[in-house]
C-alpha cells in the first residue's frame, strides 16, 4: 500500500490547479430551465478547449487516456477549487458514454462520443418505469422491431432534465415472451423524435422543481442501428454502467464531501464554542461524521485502487449504500447547529436546499435497501 | 497510489493467519464453565516472537524487523479475527517505547520473555511533563513485567511495580485479567506526549485494526449461520430482514478497513496528519465493532445468547477495546478539536 504520488502526477495535479484557478467559473449556476443548461454545456467546453474534460477516457475518443488516479486527482483539485456540480453532465458523462465505449459500435462510438465530451449535446435517462422502480428487471415499456426501425410505446419516470436533453440512454422490451432479464434493449433515443411527449414532475426542493418529467411514448420510431450492445442483452449492458455509477463516477462528489463537514464544524465551534463541542451531542456527532467523511475518502482510494486492476463490480455497493446515508446526516446535522432558527430558513437557502436533495440520494440510482440486497447476494453470497 | 496489500504484504497476512488459525482457534474461547478463565494466550507470545510479530514494526536497529505501520495494522486486523488478547498490543506498543533507549528490555519484550500489560484510566490522570497519577485499569498485568499506559494524550511505558494497590477484578470480557491500580507521580521509563511523534498514533492505529478485525469476525459467522440456518423452509439469509442486517455489517467493516489501510500509510510516513487519520479510524472501526457484535447476536437469534457460539465473544472484546486509553466519548471529544486535514 502506499499514497505517493510520482513526479509525474505531482506535474499534472499543479496543473490542473493553476487551470481550475484561472478557468472556474465565477459566476453563480442557475438552477434550472435553459440557463443551467447553457452553463453546463458551456463549462464542460471549456474543460473540453483546455484538455480537461475527459483525463481518464481512452485517446481515441478525445481523451487523454490516463489512469484512474489522474481522475482522482483531477476531481481533488476541482472540489478544492470550489468547482460547479454540474449535474446536467452526469448521465452522458458517467453513464452513456462508458457504456458506448464497452458495448457501442464504431459508428455509435464516433457519433455521440465527441459530442458528449465536447459539450455539445445533454442526455438524460429513460430506465424507472411507473410500475417498475426497484424492480428495473420487470420494465414494460414496449419497442417492436419494424424493419429497421424500433416502434416504441409506453412511459418512462423520474427522468432527470428530460426538457432539457438532447439524446436518452432509453431501456425497452424488445421481447415480452423471453425471461424478463433477457428480453431487453439498450437504445439511443433522440428526444426530439416525434411522439414524444413530457410531464414535469416538481420535486420538494426549490429552485429547480422542474427536475423530475414523466416520459411518454406513442409510436416513436428509433432506427434499429441505435441499438447499444445486442437486441435484448439491454440488461447486461444497463448493468455495466450501473456499476460505474455506483463506483468512480461517484468520487468527485465524495472527495467535496469532506469539505461541508469542515464548514460544518467552523460553524459549530463558532456558534457553541470550540471547548463546549468537545462534551456536547452535536461535537460528538460532528465527530463520528468527521471520521466518518475521513473514511469515505480512504474507500474511494480502494475502489480506485481495485479499478485498476479489474472494472468495479458488486462491492461498490459497500461505499454507495453508507456514502448515500451518510450524506444525509452530513446535511441534517446542519440543522442542528444553526437550532430553533432553521426553522424560518426557506427552501433555496444554501443549508436547506442540500439537506432536503440528499432524501433522494438513498433512492436514485438503486434505493438503499436495492443496494443492500446487491451487498448481501453479490458480496456474502447470501441466497436470494 | 494505491491502498490494496502488496504481495508481500498478502504474504505477511496469510502467514500470521495461518499460525493463528492452527494456535489460536476462535473455539479456544468457547468456555465448558463460566466465571473468569483467564488468558488462553500467554503461550502464544513465544512463538509469536519466534515468528517475529512482536517485534514486526520495530525498525531493524532496534531489534525489530524494521517493517512498516501498514504491516501491523495488516496483523492487527488478524489479531482481531482470532480475538487475540488484548496483551499483544501491549507487547507491540511497549516494544516500541523501549527501543530507542532501552534496547535490553525491548529484546525481552520482542522476545516473548516479558509480558506487557496495558494500563488506561478509570477517571481523569494528572500528567506533568512525564508524572502521572491517577486511577487505572490493568489489563493482562498479573505476570507482567511492564505495563503500558494509554491516555488520550499520551502513551508510557512503566515497570509493572510503579502502580500502587494491585487488586483483581473480574470484567464481563472472561478470558482476560483485570486489575486496578493507582499511580501516585509514577515516573515512567518511557513516554511520549500525542504531540511528540506518532507513538500515540500508533497505539489508536492499532486500537482500530483490531476492531475491524473483530467487526470482520463477527460479521462472517452472522453470514455463515444465515447461509445454513432454515426457518419458514428457507435460510434466514434470503430474508431480507436478515440479509439487509447482515449487508449493514459488511458496510461497517469496509468503512473501517478502508480507513485503517489510509491511516495505516499515513502513520508509515510519520506524517503530520498521523494523529487525525488514526482517530478518524480508531472512531469508524471500534463503532464498527460494537455494531456488528450487537447485530451478529441478532441474526444468530436464540442460540447468539448462548454461549455455544461464538457470538457473544465479540461484544464483549468490543466493549474492552472501546475503554483502552478512553472510549469513543473522549476518542471523539479529541477528535472535533483536532485541526482539519485537507
Amino acid at each position: 500500500m502506499n499514497l505517493d504520488y510520482t513526479a509525474e502526477d505531482e506535474i499534472f495535479r499543479a496543473e490542473a490547479r493553476e487551470w481550475l484557478d484561472a478557468n472556474i467559473p465565477r459566476e453563480v449556476r442557475p438552477p434550472d430551465g435553459p440557463g443551467m443548461r447553457e452553463f453546463d454545456l458551456g463549462w464542460q467546453r471549456k474543460q473540453f478547449e483546455g484538455g480537461w474534460a475527459g483525463v481518464s477516457w481512452p485517446v481515441e475518443y478525445g481523451g487523454r487516456g490516463l489512469s484512474l488516479t489522474h481522475q482522482l486527482i483531477w476531481y481533488e483539485e476541482y472540489a478544492k477549487a470550489g468547482g460547479p456540480n454540474a449535474e446536467l453532465l452526469f448521465v452522458g458523462c458517467n453513464h452513456a458514454a462508458p457504456t458506448i465505449m464497452a458495448r457501442g459500435t464504431d459508428e455509435q462510438k464516433s457519433y455521440h462520443l465527441p459530442k458528449i465530451l465536447s459539450g455539445e449535446v445533454a442526455w438524460c435517462q429513460g430506465f424507472s418505469e411507473p410500475n417498475n422502480g426497484s424492480d428495473l428487471g420487470g420494465l414494460k415499456c414496449r419497442a417492436e422491431i419494424v424493419g429497421d426501425e424500433l416502434v416504441v410505446n409506453g412511459s418512462k419516470i423520474w427522468t432527470s432534465s428530460a426538457h432539457l436533453a438532447d439524446w436518452q440512454e432509453l431501456l425497452v422490451r424488445t421481447d415480452p415472451a423471453a425471461p424478463k432479464h433477457k428480453g431487453i434493449s439498450w437504445v439511443i433515443c433522440d428526444m426530439q423524435t416525434p411522439g414524444i411527449e413530457l410531464r414535469p414532475i416538481l420535486i420538494m426542493t426549490a429552485p429547480g422543481h422542474h427536475h423530475f418529467n414523466q416520459v411518454f411514448y406513442t409510436d416513436v420510431r428509433i432506427p434499429l442501428s441505435n441499438v447499444v450492445g445486442e437486441v435484448n442483452d439491454g440488461w447486461n449492458v444497463a448493468m455495466s454502467t450501473l456499476g460505474f455509477e455506483r463506483g468512480t463516477a461517484g468520487m468527485l462528489e465524495n472527495i467535496r464531501y469532506g469539505a461541508v463537514v469542515e464548514r460544518l464544524v467552523d460553524m459549530a465551534r463558532q456558534r457553541l464554542g470550540a471547548s463546549a463541542l468537545e462534551n456536547d451531542d452535536i461535537g460528538q456527532r460532528l465527530a463520528q461524521l468527521r471520521a466518518e467523511v475521513t473514511a469515505v475518502r480512504a474507500m474511494t482510494y480502494r475502489i480506485a485502487s481495485r479499478a485498476a486492476i479489474a472494472p468495479p463490480g458488486s462491492e461498490v455497493s459497500l461505499a454507495r449504500a453508507f456514502f448515500s446515508q451518510l450524506q444525509q446526516r452530513i446535511r441534517r446535522i446542519a440543522l442542528d447547529i444553526i437550532g430553533p432558527d432553521s426553522i424560518e430558513l426557506p427552501e433555496d437557502d444554501p443549508w436547506i436546499r442540500p439537506y432536503l436533495r440528499t432524501y433522494s440520494n438513498t433512492i436514485a440510482a438503486g434505493t438503499s435497501e436495492i443496494q443492500r440486497n446487491i451487498i448481501g447476494e453479490r458480496v456474502l453470497g447470501l441466497p436470494r | 497510489m494505491n491502498l490494496l496489500p502488496t504481495e508481500e504484504q498478502q504474504q505477511i497476512v496469510d502467514m500470521v493467519r495461518g499460525f493463528l488459525a492452527a494456535s489460536a482457534p476462535l473455539e479456544r474461547l468457547r468456555p465448558d464453565k463460566f466465571g473468569q478463565i483467564g488468558n488462553p494466550d500467554a503461550a502464544l507470545w513465544p512463538k509469536m516472537a519466534e515468528l517475529g510479530i512482536l517485534g514486526l514494526g520495530v525498525p531493524e536497529e532496534g531489534g525489530g524487523l524494521g517493517l512498516s505501520a501498514v504491516e501491523e495494522a495488516l496483523t492487527y486486523i488478524e489479531f482481531g479475527r482470532a480475538l487475540v488478547s488484548v496483551g499483544v498490543l501491549g507487547a507491540t506498543l511497549g516494544a516500541h517505547l523501549a527501543a530507542r533507549t532501552m534496547p535490553d528490555i525491548a529484546a525481552a519484550i520482542m522476545a516473548g520473555t516479558s509480558a506487557v500489560g496495558l494500563a488506561t484510566p478509570r477517571g481523569t490522570v494528572a500528567g506533568d511533563d512525564g508524572i502521572f497519577s491517577g486511577e487505572f485499569h490493568l489489563i493482562e498485568a498479573n505476570e507482567a513485567d511492564f505495563i503500558v499506559l494509554l491516555t488520550s494524550d499520551a502513551i508510557a511505558l512503566f515497570r509493572r511495580d510503579e502502580f500502587m494497590g494491585q487488586s483483581e477484578r473480574l470484567s464481563m470480557d472472561s478470558h482476560m485479567r483485570l486489575m486496578r491500580a493507582a499511580l501516585e507521580s509514577g515516573k515512567p521509563l518511557s513516554w511520549s506526549s500525542v504531540k511528540d511523534g506518532i507513538d500515540h498514533a500508533r497505539a489508536n492505529l492499532l486500537i482500530a485494526a483490531y476492531a475491524t478485525g473483530v467487526a470482520e469476525a463477527a460479521l462472517a459467522g452472522a453470514v455463515d449461520y444465515a447461509k445454513v440456518r432454515e426457518q419458514f423452509g428457507k435460510p434466514i439469509g434470503s430474508f431480507q430482514a436478515i440479509k439487509h442486517k447482515c449487508a449493514d455489517m459488511a458496510i461497517a467493516a469496509e468503512v473501517a478497513s478502508c480507513q485503517v489501510s489510509f491511516a495505516s500509510v499515513i502513520l508509515s510516513k510519520n506524517s503530520d496528519e498521523s494523529r487525525f487519520h488514526a482517530l478518524a479510524s480508531r472512531i469508524v472501526a471500534v463503532d464498527a465493532a460494537l455494531k456488528n457484535g450487537a447485530t451478529g447476536i441478532q441474526v444468530h437469534g436464540a442460540i447468539g445468547f448462548t454461549a455455544e457460539v461464538e457470538a457473544h465473544l465479540f461484544v464483549k472484546r468490543a466493549h474492552l477495546i472501546d475503554f483502552i486509553g478512553g472510549d469513543q466519548r473522549v476518542q471523539k471529544g479529541q477528535f472535533i478539536g483536532a485541526d482539519a486535514v485537507i
